[in-house]
């Protein structure tokens, strides 16, 4: 079945993000949207037991037992969320699929996307109980779904007092899928939100992020971006203080190569209700050949006088005393840039608790860095399946 | 026998002529001393010697081993046993300093076909060498450089001196901020490399590290060239009548 996402939009009566839109100003949407996709019928099926939670063009096929995963029509949905696909992906999808953690929980989600040339479009939610620890580590592969679009995203919603450690970890390849991930999160009174971001490769995509930053609450969110080639990925986000002395406090690092984009358009709003709020932000970048262009744009947007914020954003490139002190040691070019390129993305990646998934995201920006652009795909499937399982 | 031959070097620094037909040979397994005026070009002619990007050879050659390396690359002429103790080393925020001297150590070992070293045979021997020289253990886990004092920092050029063990190996004013203990155990460090077959080029402006490291010959660099080669005893004359003494060349 062929339909054009713009029909659907058109039958639900809503809008969809234009080359105006805000939000998409750095990101060709309109190319996006305008390309004709196959749909995809979504066939529940019965959930096997495994380490980890894999989600197979949007349907749960393998669930660990401590758990609770199930389809659900009622959800949480944030009726001031400022992307339109977000709405749209709420919308469309007549269910998202639930996942409710009642007790301390390490979660690992595998997102694996088959379809060719098709429209992929789900949801998940995430409950964390109040008082409860999740960590929550996810990664896509794709590679089989070439010229798909995936329209994907989350409401995370942290109970009071939770802690929770959410982390994404997506290599894209050039000709495969594009992903939007349209994600939501509410920090509920004195709960803790750590978010990590890891976008890595040749190929487009954009994450876009608002929330809800409740009294007492903290989010921390720290973002990297490593691409090359022509890629255009990067991260559209809203840190939204809500109440008063919610904390958040925001690091981007991205690294560009080729002719590729960065994109970190970041807005931290106070509201007049969030008295004694604390907000930080910067965005540090580095161009690692003339051609790469950063659309770096951290706002702060601040409604009443007594918070304490900040913001910055630097671009530049790498160090050249730096590089020629390594490389007169005898330690080849590419190294020398490698062990420069980790020492300013290693801020983010060390700061993650799970020393597995520090692995993990190591090994990702080694294959990538070594496969310069040119990544094997398959190679890159088999190395996420294995790191995960 | 030279290990080094440098002949009718002319180096600039983008507009600006430093190195004005500089003459100098080094012999295997003997120190060699470069005294001289400050800005007469002594860091440049190290520089030139290891590659850096900032020197441009307008004419000349640096002949190492019976190879012209003017044309390799910095990793290259490294690799081949040249070691530049730098005058101002770079700090690098980020790169754990163990972590840059196994990955320097290793590079040379699998260069010559040996083995590669393990974290752990790597640390014990890094350890080793830095209590020898009265280093802090604790500055192998800091980053590199960063933030360690002036004597530190060469402390650590020393450190890698002794772990890449070169052939040739340049020192520029390595005794520059040192205290009296820090000079002596980088002497040792320096002398415990000496063994008839490496060769040493020593920039310094003071005689006091040559109590310890005793030269063989002393070059003066003034202007661009080596305008006077004599024995030790050249020191002794430059410190009593300063360069002025030379007159013009
Ligand atoms: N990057 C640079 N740009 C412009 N001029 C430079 C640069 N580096 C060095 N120079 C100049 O080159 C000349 C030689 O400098 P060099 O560092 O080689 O002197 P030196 O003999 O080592 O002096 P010192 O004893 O003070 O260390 C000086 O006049 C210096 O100002
Ligand atoms: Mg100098």
């Amino acid at each position: 079945m062929q339909e054009s996402i713009k029909d659907m939009a058109t039958s639900l009566d809503l809008k969809l993000p234009t080359k105006k839109t805000e939000s998409y100003r750095y990101f060709d949407i309109e190319s996006l949207l305008d390309k004709s996709y196959k749909t995809v019928q979504k066939q529940k099926q019965d959930i096997k037991d495994s380490k980890i939670l894999k989600i197979v063009d949007g349907v749960v096929v393998e669930a660990p037992k401590n758990i609770v995963v199930s389809y659900k029509k009622e959800r949480f949905v944030s009726s001031k969320h400022f992307d339109e696909l977000y709405r749209f992906s709420h919308k469309i999808n007549d269910e998202i699929i639930h996942i409710d953690i009642q007790n301390d929980t390490d979660l690992k989600i595998l997102h694996r996307f088959e379809a060719k040339e098709s429209f992929l479009t789900y949801r998940i939610q995430i409950d964390v109980k109040e008082n409860t620890t999740a960590k929550i580590y996810e990664t896509f592969i794709g590679c089989e779904a070439k010229g798909s679009f995936v329209l994907y995203g989350y409401d995370l919603i942290a109970g009071r007092y939770a802690n929770v450690e959410i982390v994404k970890d997506e290599t894209i390849v050039k000709d495969t899928y594009t992903p939007i991930h349209s994600n939501f999160i509410e920090a509920k009174e004195s709960s803790n939100v750590k978010l990590f971001s890891f976008d890595y490769g040749d190929a487009d995509g954009l994450v876009l992020v608002d929330s809800y930053i409740e009294k007492d609450a903290n989010i921390d969110a720290k973002h990297l971006l490593y691409v090359m080639g022509k890629a255009k990925r990067g991260t559209v986000s809203r840190l939204h203080h809500t109440e008063k002395n919610s904390k958040s406090n925001q690091v981007a690092k991205s690294i560009l190569q080729d002719s590729s984009r960065g994109i970190f358009d970041a807005t931290i709003k106070i509201d007049a209700t969030a008295p004694g709020s604390k907000a930080h932000q910067n965005s540090k970048a580095v161009l690692l050949n003339d051609g790469a262009y950063m659309a770096s744009k951290p706002q702060l947007v601040i409604n009443i006088d007594d918070v304490e914020a900040s913001h910055g954003s630097t671009i530049g490139e790498l160090d050249e005393t730096q590089l020629f002190y390594l490389r007169s040691r005898g330690i080849n070019e590419d190294e020398a840039r490698k062990m420069l390129i980790l020492a300013f993305a290693n801020e983010i990646i060390d700061d993650m608790s799970e020393n597995e998934v520090v692995n993990a995201v190591h090994n990702s920006f080694e294959k990538v860095y070594y496969g310069k652009g040119q990544l094997e795909c398959i190679a890159t499937c088999h190395f996420c399946e294995d790191v995960i399982l | 026998m030279n290990m080094v031959e440098i002949k009718d070097l002319y180096a600039n620094i983008g507009d600006k002529k430093i190195l004005k037909g500089l003459n100098l040979e080094l012999q295997e397994g003997k120190v060699h001393v470069i005294m001289g005026p400050n800005g007469a070009g002594k860091s440049t002619l190290s520089k030139a010697i290891v590659g850096h990007y900032d020197i441009e050879i307008e004419n000349g050659s640096i002949v190492y081993k019976g190879e012209d390396i003017t044309e390799l690359e910095p990793e290259e002429r490294a690799l081949k046993g040249i070691f530049l103790s730098f005058q101002n080393p770079v700090e690098v925020p980020g790169v754990s300093n163990a972590y840059f001297l196994r990955t320097a150590v290793n590079a040379k070992r699998k260069y010559e076909g040996k083995e590669e070293l393990n974290a752990a045979e790597f640390l014990r021997k890094a350890k080793e060498t830095a209590n020898f020289l009265g280093m802090k253990p604790e500055l192998l886990n800091r980053s590199l450089n960063e933030g360690f004092s002036g004597g530190e920092k060469k402390r650590n050029e020393t450190l890698q001196m002794l772990l890449l063990e070169p052939d040739f190996i340049i020192l520029d004013e390595i005794d520059s901020g040192l205290d009296i203990d820090a000079l002596r155990a980088v002497s040792e460090g320096i002398n415990k490399l000496k063994d008839g077959k490496r060769t040493f080029l020593v920039i310094t402006h003071y005689s006091r590290i040559l109590d310890y490291i005793k030269p063989d010959v002393v070059h003066v660099l003034k202007d661009g060239k080596i305008v006077k080669t004599a024995g030790s005893e050249l020191v002794e004359v430059l410190e009593k009548e300063g360069y002025a003494a030379l007159g013009e060349s």
